[in-house]
C-alpha cells in the first residue's frame, strides 16, 4: 500500500463520461432554471449569476444574452445609481472575460454595444483601448473592428485620429487588410466632395501620399494582397463615376425661324428595353405635330427639371439625324486626369513594378498592377504591351483566366471607343479581338455598322439595345447561344450569325421585334440541323425576307 | 455594375489539395453523421450546440431529403415560430434571424405549398425590420442583416442595398465593415437570380 492508484484507460474513459454527464446535468439545470424564472417574470440577480456560468463557457447561446438584457433593464428601474454603477462595472468585466474566451462571438460584442449605448456616461476612451488590445492579438478580428467603428461614431472620434491608428498598425505590419479597408472608408470622410461633384474622389496630394505608402507596402511584401488591392482602388479615385440622376429631364423644342422660345413639351421617357431602371439610354416620342417640315431646322433642348444641366442639338431640314455629343477624351471617361506630378509618380511606379516582376515572375498582383498602371497612364499607347502582359498573367494565374479574358475585352472596347474619337466613326470593326464580353455599349449609340465577328462571345446581351442606329451587325464565328440584346433595334436590316451555337429557332424570338430586319444568315449553327427549322423560322420571323440556313 | 469578387484568395495561404483527395460531396455520410448526432440527446456537446439546431437540420436535410420525417420537422418548426413571425433555433429559445432563414430554407425544400402558410407571418417580420423597429425580444444581429436580407430577397425579390459595398467590390456585414465571403456569396447568388 501507499502506492499511487493509476487508473486504467477504461476507467479513465468511464470517469470522463461521468464528468461530462455531470457537466451536462449542471448545464441543463442552470438553463432550465433560467427559463423558468424568465417565464415567471423573476428577472433578478440570480438569473445574472446563472447565465454568466453558462455564457462564460458558451457565449453563443444567444437567448441567454437576451435574458441578461431583460434582467438589466428590470434592475435599471429598481436599483439606486450607485448599485447600478457596480452592476455595470461587473457586467463590463464579465463581458471582457467572455471576449477572452472567444473574441469572435457575435453575442458578446453585441451585448457590449448594447450596454455602452445605454450608459449615461460611457468611457469611450477605455473602449478604444480595449479594441486596441484585442486587435493586437488578432488584427483581422472584424468583430473588434466593427465595435471600434461603433465606438468611434458614438464618441465622435475625428476620422484623422482613426486614420492615425491605422497608420500605426500598418507601420508595424504591412499585411493588414483590415487597416487598409478602414483607410478606404476614412479617407473619403476626411475629404468630402461637394454634392454636385463626382463622389469618391480624393484630392491629389492625399492620393500621392497614399500611393507612396502603399508602394512601400507592396515592395516590402509583394506576396500580400492587401496593398495591391488598395493600390487598385487608389488608381480609380480620380475617375468619373457615373451618378444616378433621380430627376427626369423634360424636352424643350424650339422650332421657330426667329429663334423665339418654345414651351416645354411634355414627353415620357423610357429605356430601350422598356424596364423602368437606371439606364444610360433614354427614349421619348415626340407628339406628331411637333415637327414642321417647312422650317430649316429644329433645335431640341433637354433640360433636367432642376435646371442645372442642359443639352441641345439641332436637326436640319431633310436630315434623319442630329446629335450633340461630349467627347470621351474630354471627359476622361475611362481613366483619370493626370497632372504632371501624378503622371511622374505613376510612371516611376510602373518602372519599379516591372523590375519587381523580373525578380518575382510568379507574382500575379504585380502583373495586374502593371496593366492597371499602363491603363492609367496611356491606354492607347500601351495597348500592345497590355495585351502581352495579359498573356503572361493568364499563364501565371490560369484559374482566373475567364475573369482576365473579360477584363481584357473591357479594356479593348474602351480603347476602341477612344479611337473612335479621332474620326466621326459610324462603322466599327471589333472583329478578331478575342472578345469574351461586351461592355460600354452605350458609347456606340451612333454606330450603324458593327463587326463583332471572330471573337469568343457567348451572347448578344440586353445592353445591345442601346445601339439605336445599328443597321448591319456581323457576329459570325463566335460562340453565341443567346440573342437577348437584339430587341427593338429600329434600324437593324442585316444580321449575320453564321458559325455560332444557336441551338433552336426559339432563340431567335427577340428578333421579331426588329421591324426592318430583312436579311438573316444562320448558316453553320446547330439549329440548322433540326427538323423543320426553316418552317419554324419563317413562322417566327415573317417579315424577314431572306433567312439563310 | 462591375463586380470584383474576392476571388483572388490569400495567395500565400493557399492549401495544396492532394491529387487523391475526394472530389465529390459525401452527402450520405454527412447526413448519417448528423442523424446519429441527433440521437445523442444526452450528449453534452449536443446540448451545448443547441444554438445551432435549426441550421443543423437544414444541412442534414441536404443529404437526407428522401428519408426525413417531414411531419416531425414541420412540427418542430411550427413550435419554434413566435408571435412576431420569427423562428427560434430550437424550442424555447428566442426568435432569431439566422434560424428563421434556416427554417425558411428547410420549408422551401420540403413543401413549397405549406411554405405559403408561413410566408404571411414572415412578411410581417419583414415589415417590422424594414421599419427599423428593433424589439429586444428579437435578437437582431444587424451584422448579419445582409446575409439574411439577401436570402429573403431570393424569396421576395426586393431592392438591393449597396451601402455595404467596399473598396474591393466585396460586401461587409454593415456599412463600413470589411468584406466577408459569407456576404459576398449570398449577394452573388441573389444577383444571379432575376
Amino acid at each position: 500500500h501507499g502506492r499511487l492508484k493509476v487508473k486504467t484507460s477504461e476507467e479513465q474513459a468511464e470517469a470522463k463520461r461521468l464528468e461530462r454527464e455531470q457537466k451536462l446535468k449542471l448545464y441543463q439545470a442552470a438553463t432550465q432554471t433560467v427559463f423558468q424564472k424568465r417565464q415567471a417574470g423573476e428577472l433578478d440577480e440570480s438569473v445574472l449569476e446563472l447565465t454568466s456560468q453558462i455564457l462564460g463557457a458558451n457565449p453563443d447561446f444567444a437567448t441567454l444574452w437576451n435574458c441578461r438584457r431583460e434582467v438589466l433593464q428590470q434592475l435599471e428601474v429598481q436599483k439606486s445609481p450607485e448599485e447600478l454603477a457596480t452592476l455595470v462595472k461587473a457586467e463590463l468585466g464579465f463581458l471582457e472575460s467572455c471576449l477572452r474566451v472567444n473574441p469572435k462571438s457575435y453575442g458578446t460584442w453585441h451585448h457590449r454595444c448594447w450596454l455602452l449605448g445605454r450608459l449615461p456616461e460611457p468611457n469611450w476612451a477605455r473602449e478604444l483601448e480595449l479594441c486596441a488590445r484585442f486587435l493586437e492579438v488578432d488584427e483581422r478580428n472584424f468583430h473588434c473592428w466593427d465595435y471600434r467603428r461603433f465606438v468611434a461614431a458614438q464618441a465622435a472620434v475625428p476620422p484623422a485620429e482613426e486614420l492615425a491608428f491605422t497608420d500605426s498598425l500598418i507601420t508595424r505590419n504591412f499585411s493588414n487588410y483590415s487597416s487598409w479597408h478602414y483607410r478606404s472608408c476614412l479617407l473619403p470622410q476626411l475629404h468630402p466632395q461637394p454634392d454636385s461633384g463626382p463622389q469618391g474622389r480624393l484630392p491629389e496630394d492625399v492620393l500621392l501620399k497614399e500611393l507612396e505608402l502603399v508602394q512601400n507596402a507592396f515592395f516590402t511584401d509583394p506576396n500580400d494582397q492587401s496593398a495591391w488591392f488598395y493600390h487598385r482602388w487608389l488608381l480609380g479615385r480620380d475617375c468619373f463615376f457615373p451618378q444616378l440622376i433621380p430627376r427626369t429631364p423634360c424636352l424643350l423644342l424650339k422650332g421657330t425661324v426667329d429663334g423665339g422660345p418654345g414651351s416645354p413639351l411634355a414627353v415620357e421617357w423610357r429605356t430601350p428595353e422598356g424596364r423602368n431602371r437606371p439606364s444610360h439610354v433614354w427614349l421619348c416620342d415626340l407628339p406628331a405635330t411637333s415637327l414642321n417640315d417647312q422650317l430649316p431646322q429644329h433645335t431640341f433642348r433637354v433640360i433636367w427639371t432642376a435646371g442645372d444641366a442642359q443639352k441641345e442639338c439641332v436637326l436640319l431640314k431633310g436630315r434623319q439625324e442630329g446629335w450633340c455629343r461630349d467627347s470621351a477624351t474630354d471627359e476622361q471617361l475611362f481613366r483619370c486626369e493626370l497632372s504632371v506630378e501624378k503622371s511622374t509618380v505613376l510612371q516611376s511606379e510602373l518602372e519599379s513594378c516591372k523590375e519587381l516582376q523580373e525578380l518575382e515572375p510568379e507574382n500575379k498582383w504585380c502583373l495586374l498592377t502593371i496593366i492597371l498602371l499602363m491603363r492609367a497612364l496611356d491606354p492607347l499607347q500601351y495597348e500592345k504591351e497590355t495585351l502581352q502582359y495579359f498573356q503572361t498573367l493568364k499563364a501565371v494565374d490560369p484559374m482566373r483566366a475567364a475573369y482576365l479574358d473579360d477584363l481584357r475585352s473591357k479594356f479593348l472596347l474602351e480603347n476602341s471607343v477612344l479611337k473612335m474619337e479621332y474620326a466621326e466613326v459610324r462603322v466599327l470593326h471589333l472583329g478578331h479581338k478575342d472578345l469574351t464580353v461586351l461592355c460600354h455599349l452605350e458609347q456606340l449609340l451612333l454606330v450603324t455598322h458593327l463587326d463583332l465577328s471572330h471573337n469568343r462571345l457567348r451572347a448578344l446581351p440586353p445592353a445591345l439595345a442601346a445601339l439605336r442606329c445599328l443597321e448591319v451587325l456581323q457576329a459570325n464565328d463566335n460562340v453565341i447561344e443567346s440573342l437577348d440584346g437584339v430587341t427593338n433595334l429600329p434600324r437593324l436590316q442585316e444580321l449575320v450569325l453564321c458559325n455560332n451555337r444557336l441551338q433552336q429557332p426559339a432563340v431567335l424570338q427577340p428578333l421579331a421585334s426588329c421591324p426592318r430586319l430583312t436579311l438573316l444568315n444562320l448558316q453553320g449553327n446547330p439549329l440548322c440541323q433540326a427538323e423543320g427549322s426553316s418552317e419554324h423560322l419563317a413562322e417566327l420571323l415573317p417579315s424577314v425576307s431572306s433567312i439563310l440556313t | 455594375f462591375v463586380f470584383l469578387i474576392l476571388s483572388w484568395g490569400t495567395w500565400q495561404k493557399d492549401v495544396i489539395i492532394q491529387s487523391d483527395a475526394p472530389d465529390t460531396l459525401l452527402l450520405e455520410k454527412q447526413g448519417n453523421y448528423i442523424v446519429s448526432y441527433g440521437s445523442k440527446k444526452d450528449d453534452y456537446e449536443y446540448c451545448v450546440s443547441e444554438y445551432l439546431r435549426m441550421s443543423v437540420i437544414y444541412w442534414d436535410l441536404i443529404g437526407q431529403l428522401h428519408s426525413m420525417n417531414r411531419e416531425e420537422i414541420l412540427t418542430c418548426i411550427q413550435s419554434c415560430q413566435h408571435e412576431c413571425g420569427g423562428i427560434s433555433v430550437s424550442i424555447g429559445r428566442g426568435p432569431h434571424l439566422l434560424y428563421t432563414l434556416s427554417a425558411v430554407q428547410i420549408l422551401s425544400m420540403i413543401l413549397w405549398n405549406m411554405f405559403r402558410v408561413y410566408r404571411n407571418k414572415m412578411a410581417l417580420l419583414l415589415e417590422i425590420l424594414g421599419g427599423k423597429l428593433i424589439r429586444d425580444s428579437l435578437f437582431v444581429q444587424w451584422q448579419l442583416w445582409l446575409y439574411w436580407g439577401s436570402w429573403m430577397l431570393l424569396m421576395w425579390k426586393r431592392q438591393l442595398n449597396l451601402s455595404c459595398m467596399n473598396f474591393d467590390g466585396g460586401f461587409g456585414c454593415r456599412p463600413g465593415s470589411e468584406s466577408h465571403a459569407g456576404q459576398d456569396s449570398c449577394l452573388l447568388l441573389v444577383s444571379c437570380t432575376k
